[in-house]
This record gives C-alpha cells, structure tokens and sequence, in this order.
C-alpha cells in the first residue's frame, strides 16, 4: 500500500530514516484536473468558505493580553479555544503562552458558565498572582448568554471572602467580548485595545508629554523597531500591547520562583494612565483603531489612525505626523535610515520594475504591503483582504490610483477564489503568510513571508518590516526571493 | 496518604487526588478522566480537537466540513502531523503540494446572522458546492461545534439530504467542544457515531462490503494508528512480511470507502487503545471479529505485536515467518541502536503525552538505557494509568491531566534530562533550559516500528546532546 522503504534501505545508519529516503509517492484522487464550476470561484457566490485567509476573533484578543505586563487571558468557553490558539502562537513564536480556560464542560453549556468563570478567576488569582486578567468571551458563551460583568462581580466577592479586600486592588480585570461569528482575529485586537482602555484608562487633568502607540498584530522585531525610532526621536512613548518582550524570551535556566513572568510587556499602570497621554497612534487601523479612538472621545487624547508604517511613504506619514504631534524634529539619524532604504531601492530596481506581485493576509499588512511593493515599481496584480476591511480596501484603491494600477481586490474573501485568479494569471512573486506556501509551491512562484501567520521558516518574528530599517529588510526579503527563482546563477552578479 | 501534594496545588486541592506516586506494590492510580479544574491552565483540548483533529482528521479523502464561525475551521491546519498520500489536482498536470485533507479547509464559516437563523441550509449548501469543487472527495464528514450545537442545529438530516442528492457518503459527526473533560470524548464520539453510521450505510449499500471472493483468510485492521509522520511507513510492511492483509488503517492515510469494509477483516489489531478500541469492540460485539491489543514501539514490543498476530492466527508458517522478521529487523537496527544505547544510559526522562503512548513508551525507554522519572497524559482513563503504573518503577511521580504549574514544579522536582511533550509546553521547558521533544507529531519520524526507533533514538540524542544546554548553564 505505501512505497516500502524497508526492502530499499537495507543497512539503518545512526542517522535513521531521513526524510530523503522517506519517499511517499503522490497518489491522484482523481484521473485528471477537474476545473471548479466557474460559478462558484467567487466566496461571495458560495455558502462554503474554502481556506479562510482569517481566523477567530478570541485569538486577537488572546494575542493583546500577552503584550501585558503579568496579565493573563482567561478564555470563557471551552477547552479547545484555548488549546488551538496556543498552538498558533507556539508555532509562530516558538515561545510558551500563559493562557487560562473556564473549561466548559456539558454542565456549562445547559447552566451557563457561572461556577466555571467564579472558581476559574478564583483559582488564577491564588496561584498565579497576575496583575490583570482579561476575560475573553467565546461562541459558546455569547450564544448561552454568559453575563460575564455580573459572574465576575460574584467572583470578586468570593475573592474577597477568602483572600481579603486587597484582592480588588491587586488584580484588574478586562471584559473582552469576542464571538467569532462576529469577526475575525483582527477584530478580536480590536476590541481588546477599546476594552483595555475603557476599563483601565483614566484621566487626572496632569498633562503629560507621553504619547501612547497601538501597534496591531505586528512582531516582536516589529515594535523593537518602533522603539528604535521613537528613542531616536527622543519621545516618551508607551506601546500598548507590547508582546516584544514577553513573546521573544531568552533562555535563563531554572528560574528562581515559579510561575515564571517574563519581564517584558505593557505595565498595567501605563493603560490607567493612557488618558493623560499627549497623543494615541493606532498604527494598524483595522486592529488598535477602536482603542485610540476611544480614548479620544472619552479623554479628548488626540488620535491619528496610520497605515502600518510600510516602505518609505508610509514610515514618511507617520514620522511627519509624530514629529509634528510631538514637537520633535526629525533626527539625522533618520534621515540616514531613511536614505539607506532609498538607496537599496536604487540598487535593486532592475530586479523589482515591473515584477507582478500577489499579496494576502490581514487587512492592515496588506494595505502597508501594497504601497510598497509600488514604491519598488512592482505592479500587484490579486490582493486578497483575509477579513473584510473597508479602511484597507480604501487605502490599496488610493495608492493604486496613484501608481495606475488596477489589481484585482478581494476584500474578505477566501484563498480558494484569490489561490484560482493566481493559477490562471501567474504572478512572479507572492507576498503572504505561511498558509500561501502550498499554491506558491503549485504554481512554482516564490513566496515571500509576512503578516499572520509565519510559522514554517524560523526568524521572521524577530526581523521588522516596519519603519525605514524594516523596508530595507523587507526590501531584500523580496529582492532575494527574486534572484532565488527567477534569476540563472551566472545572471545575478554584475 | 496516597496522593502526592504538589506546592502548585495548595490552594486547589480538587487537583490532589490526581497526582501520585508509585508505591511498591503499584496499588496507587490518580484519579482521571475528571472534569477539568477551571482556570488551572490545564493543556486539554477539547472533544472537536478529539473527533476532528485525532480520529477524523487523518482520512484524507473526504471534505471534512467544519459547521462553525471561521476559527474552528481554521484550525483544520492546528492538528498535528497525519500525513497521507492521497492528493488533489491544482492545474492539469500538478499535484497539490499537501495531501487532499490537510491542503483545504472547508468550512461553514458561520456568520451572526447564520447564528440567529439558523445554520442548515447554509451547511447543505456548502457540502453541494464542496462536491462540486473536489470532485476527487469520495465523501463528506461534517463536525458539529460549540455554536451550531447550541444553536441546535440537525447536522444528521443535512447529512442525508445531501447524501441523497450527491450520491456519496455523508456523515455527521456531533462532537461539540464543550462535551466530555477533554479531547477524549470527541474520540469516543467518532467512534461511536460512524460504527453506529456505518451499520447502516453498508445495510442500505451492500455493495460497499467486500465481497467474499475478494476476501482472504489473513485479512485484519490496523485501529487506532493515525499516521503521524509517516509511521505506517515503519508499521505496516512488518504485518505483509509475516502474511497478513492490511485490509484498513483506521484512519491513518486512510480512504473512507475503504473504512466501510472495517467489518470485513477477520481481525483486528489495535494501537492507540485510548482513541479506538471503541471500534474495535463494537465490531467484536456486531460482527465477532476479535481484537488483540498491541503497542508499535521499540523492539520487544514490536516484536510481541508480530509473535501475538501470528499466535492469534495460529498459522506455523506465520510464526516462523514473524521470527525471521524479528531477527532480520532487529539486526538491521543493532548498530545504531547500539551506538545509541551508549550515549542515553542513565539519561531521566518524563514522558507527558495523551495516553496510551505514556504507557507504550516507558519499555522504549528502558531499552535506550533510560530511566522515566515521571508521567502524565492529559487524557488518560483508569486503565491507562492502571498500565503505566505497572511499567514504571517504583517513587515515579505521575499526574493526570497536568496544567502548566504543575509541569514547572514536575521539572524542578524530578529533574529529569529530557521532557518528552507536545508543542505548547516543550517551549516552555526549553526556556529551564532542559531539553524537549515533541511527542505528538515528532520532531523528524516515523517513531514507530523497528526502524522508526532509530528516529526516536536519534532525536532524543539530539535533544539531549546539543551544546546549546552547556553553554546555557556556563558563567557568563
């Protein structure tokens, strides 16, 4: 039934079977290709969702609390909520995750999630200690109707019962409603970021210089980059949802005390302190806007909602805005990186103009993505939105207006419809997620890894592709998966 | 007082009776398959993970239709490695680059409008329309979830329906996430839905069946092996060696109108005895076909699972045959395991994982020269632990259902060498700077069989010797 190996490797070396000599034969289920019905390529003729660009909504806001200094998720509904999403991000950052579970059982699903939601914040508080707790609601909780607000303030009082008052002092906690049915991941940060500030954030009339970000689902090497330029231009800044420090951890050994906290991520008093801040950035519109905006009608903080600083125009926006919200110039040092970029693109150009490029991911990448794969004088040819985004929609519809492209965009649909448009209309470079490398591989184009998810190459959570330093990057990312495939070795030195 | 209290535990002591020691005359279990303590950071999955990830999933040509808002669908691609080598056609003349079930996600995406309507028109919609795209799918598995359960949607009667309109095999699983304490129960329900399914298909189809000529005396089933990085590769070409017929995998690489000859064989051979011997008993009860129960890793147990088939069969001829492969397996690993052998004497290993490889894989151990100092499964039922404790000496520490505290307070109890787990905690560990293997897709398999010992040996050499520890620990 299967090719057997062990009439073909005779003698085991120490090495064992490698994949090599592990030789499975492809077997077709059917005689031929079969085209689908042209009918049903476009997502929005089917009821069927194949290969979905976007997943759920608790995830997002999963991903926002582990950016929080000793704050843990707790996930209201049942077991596998949390578990497959702590595979995710194990597989992302290759790093362990703190996230706590109701573990609903039968009982739970006919009685509502009361006892699971008082004894499971109780037992987290006595053995983990955390500085916040975030409930994040699930399916099944929204459709029973759990009302979260009124079992939490049981569990306060069970609390205080047992440990004392000061237990309402010490951990804060953070309601996050996130059904899946009503959104994707992307919403999910969204909302977290308008919860977190709305319970938190608090105003005591003391102005300060402080400006506050919201970074979205960037990557750990991503917001160090943010941090690099905000010290260049010597801004006292704080970063919401901070994961680049509790999300890429060193190896230190045993540690002295268990549970072990990374050290990293946004202290709880930053949030409360949010509505005396000089400014809030949302530097992904579709996951962090709903924060920065809060706070602006709530506190008055002056909100500017950014393209993900991409490429050379959007870094150029938003170091404008900030240097003109802050009142700090624009430091040489910046001009400096800014001009490294430029000269990059010089030195690549013959290799970039006019390369045919399909791009796919989360809203606010892909918007970021498709101005600068203009900027390199690539034409996108099918961008796929993986949640529907009306904002990056509007931002890809302006910046190929501009460059006087007409890609295709599919703005919430699947992989299927965009993964048919590519195999009909080959482009020469893919930029996507980890899920675009199986029709990279079909129809042989290289792929070049951004955005949620990267999984199956090791480093990219650690590399930025934002601000000037991360467009260099991303630029040779790009460049270099060019010369990979398209380019005979005798053919790239000059 | 038999149970074991951890420091972690203190303040839940719900948890205690789960964590034991193992005593001289081994008469001490933890208490298991118990409702999950919430908010203990347990590892458990849920009873989806369990019908859809671990038993459904490996069948590979089928549209496994997942009936839920997106993110459950998503996770088609969550699961671990069940490989298979059935795949589909991306343009004439290429192949898909993952096999049919693992390339595509199929899945009712199910939106708040769905949820306040309803979901079944729309879930017999998308199964039409999933036929009509993958016409290679000789059949549907539809699994319910958390919403569309609550919602109560009737996924059996869709089924049907569509069943009848398309002329293939439709077959609903209801397995929500929140049935059950843990993944355990989606296998349970698997199997108990589709053997109960299956009576019936074959009943209104008996061309299904396989027919008596095509049947030969040495027919059996391969249940509860799922494939997981190619481990048939190592399992099954040891079973045609000694004579019988692989007639099913039940489900790894396997083909689902293949699955409905299950009854058909004259015996059955079961490996996970956690997820499947479900079946297997009930196609003992509605069809006599017996079972025996085997484990396929490491040499004596391999070896025992050939000798026990062979036996079973009765056959002279067989059981010379078993011996032959036996000897000729066993030596051609010899050198390496050897070489091995030397390395990991004495090496203390833990060993967390669902169950039934916790109590495979203590004699594996033994044979590389090591010691298990500690136990866990996160779903494990009384005979599960009933077998570990008897494979483990005694001061062995194990744990039912352990949450993440308790694997940080574990490590730094027991010490041990090497941490054999699964993806959320090996990074977690490694952190400790002690070294870890994933246990349940692999690092780089087959684990299973004579030769895919030499992988495992391999990669726990690997784990353990890398010079990555000792530069962790210098003074820096």
């Amino acid at each position: 039934m299967i090719n057997n190996i062990i009439n073909t490797v005779k003698h085991i070396p120490i090495e064992g079977i490698t994949y090599k000599q592990l030789k499975v034969e492809k077997k077709p289920l059917t005689p031929e290709y079969v085209p689908p019905p042209p009918e049903l390529v476009p997502a929005e003729n089917r009821s069927v969702c194949i290969d979905p660009s976007r997943t759920c909504m608790p995830l997002g806001a999963m991903w926002a609390t582990l950016g929080v200094h000793r704050a843990i998720p707790f996930v209201q509904g049942a077991q596998g909520c949390t578990t497959y999403v702590r595979y995710t991000f194990a597989r992302i950052f290759r790093e362990p995750t703190l996230i706590a579970n109701a573990s609903f059982h039968e009982d739970a699903a006919v009685f509502g999630g009361r006892k699971n939601l008082i004894r499971g914040v109780r037992n987290l508080v006595c053995r983990y200690q955390p500085d916040l707790i975030a409930i994040v609601t699930t399916c099944s909780s929204e459709v029973i109707g759990d009302d979260i607000p009124s079992f939490l303030a049981d569990a306060l009082d069970v609390m205080e019962e047992e440990m004392g008052p000061e237990v309402r002092d010490l951990v804060k906690f953070v309601i996050v409603n996130t059904p899946s049915f009503a959104g994707s991941h992307v919403e999910g940060y969204n909302r977290a970021s308008r919860e977190f500030l709305k319970t938190l954030a608090k105003k005591t009339g003391q102005t300060t210089e402080d400006i506050y970000f919201i970074p979205g689902m960037m990557m750990p090497g991503d917001i160090k980059e943010l941090k690099h330029i905000f010290e260049l231009m010597d801004i006292s800044y704080h970063i919401l949802f901070d994961i680049s420090d509790t999300l890429d951890c060193p190896l230190v050994g045993m540690p002295q005390s268990i549970p072990c906290y990374p050290p990293g991520g946004t202290r709880v008093e930053e949030f409360i302190r949010a509505g005396d801040a000089k400014a809030i950035f949302a530097l992904s519109p579709d996951a962090g806007s709903a924060g920065a905006k809060w706070l602006e009608r709530r506190y008055k903080v002056p909100a500017f909602v950014q393209t993900m600083p991409i490429g050379v125009k959007n870094t150029d926006n938003f170091i404008k805005k900030l240097a003109e919200v802050s009142g700090r110039g624009i430091p040489e040092r910046l001009r400096w990186e800014r001009g490294i970029l430029l000269d990059a693109m010089a030195d690549t150009l013959h290799y970039t103009m006019m390369k045919r490029v399909a791009i796919c991911g989360d809203p606010d990448f892909v918007a970021g993505a498709t101005r600068f794969v203009c900027e390199l004088g690539m034409i996108p040819t099918y961008i796929l939105i993986g949640t529907k985004s009306r904002t990056a929609y509007q931002t890809i519809k302006e910046v190929c207006d501009e460059y006087g492209y007409e890609p295709v965009i599919m703005n919430g649909s699947d992989q299927f419809e965009w993964e048919y448009a590519l195999k009909h209309d080959i482009p020469d470079v893919i930029v996507g997620h980890s899920r675009c490398v199986s029709i990279s591989k079909e129809i042989q184009v290289p792929l070049v890894r951004f955005g949620f998810p990267v999984y199956d190459r090791v480093g990219y959570q650690r590399e930025p592709i934002v601000g000037y330093r991360g467009g260099e990057r991303f630029l040779a990312r790009i460049v270099n998966a060019i010369l990979d495939y398209h380019y005979p070795d005798d053919r790239v030195h000059q | 007082m038999p149970y074991y209290q951890m420091r972690c535990n203190l303040c839940i002591p719900e948890r205690n009776k789960h964590t034991v020691i193992v005593d001289e005359d081994k008469s001490i279990i933890p208490e298991s398959n118990a409702p999950t303590v919430p908010g203990d950071m347990t590892e458990r999955g849920c009873a989806f993970a369990g019908a859809r990830g671990v038993v459904g999933g490996p069948i590979v040509d089928v549209i496994h239709m997942i009936h839920a808002p997106v993110g459950c669908g998503y996770y088609t691609w969550g699961t671990r490695r069940h490989l298979g080598d059935g795949y589909n056609w991306a343009m004439p003349g290429v192949l898909e680059n993952e096999a049919n079930h693992r390339r595509h996600c199929y899945t009712t995406a199910m939106t708040e409008q769905d949820i306040v309507f309803g979901g079944m028109e729309k879930l017999k919609n998308a199964l039409l329309e999933a036929f009509k795209i993958n016409p290679g799918a000789s059949a549907a598995i539809i699994y319910m979830t958390c919403s569309t359960a609550l919602i109560g949607d009737d996924i059996e009667n869709v089924a049907k329906e569509v069943s009848k309109i398309v002329g293939k095999p439709v077959f609903a699983c209801a397995s929500p996430g929140f049935c059950g304490v843990s993944q355990s129960k989606g296998h349970h329900e698997f199997n108990f839905q589709f053997y109960k399914w299956l009576l019936k298909y074959r009943e209104e189809h008996p061309e299904v069946c396989l027919k008596e000529e095509e049947k030969t005396p040495y027919d059996v089933n391969l249940i509860g092996d799922y494939n997981i990085d190619w481990d048939l590769v190592t399992i099954v070409p040891l079973f045609e060696k000694i004579g019988v017929r692989v007639l099913n995998v039940f489900t790894g690489n396997s083909r689902f109108m293949n699955l409905l000859k299950l009854p058909d064989a004259k015996l059955n051979i079961v490996h996970c005895q956690r997820s499947a011997t479900y079946i297997a008993e009930l196609i003992r009860q509605g069809f006599d076909i017996p079972f025996i129960r085997v484990s396929l890793f490491g040499i004596e147990q391999t070896a025992k699972a050939l000798r026990d088939t062979a036996e079973w069969f009765g056959d002279e001829k067989m059981k010379k045959r078993a011996e032959e492969v036996i000897e000729e397996e066993t030596e051609a690993i010899r050198p390496a395991i050897e070489w091995y052998r030397e390395r990991l004497a004495g090496k203390r290993i833990a060993i967390y994982v669902g169950a039934p490889r916790v109590w495979h894989w203590p004699k594996v151990m033994e044979e590389l020269g090591m010691e298990v100092v500690a136990c866990m499964t996160t779903f494990g039922h009384k005979e599960d632990y009933e077998k570990i404790v008897q494979r483990v000496k005694p001061g062995t520490l194990i744990i039912d259902n352990p949450n993440e505290f308790e694997i940080e307070e574990m490590i730094e109890t027991c010490k041990p060498d090497l941490f054999l787990t699964g993806l959320k905690e090996k990074y977690l560990v490694r952190k400790f700077g002690v070294p870890t293997l994933n246990s349940h897709s692999y690092e780089a398999g087959p684990y299973a069989g004579f030769r895919g010992l030499v992988n495992f040996a391999r990669d726990i050499y690997q784990a353990l010797y890398a010079p990555v520890w000792r530069l962790a620990k210098e003074e820096f």
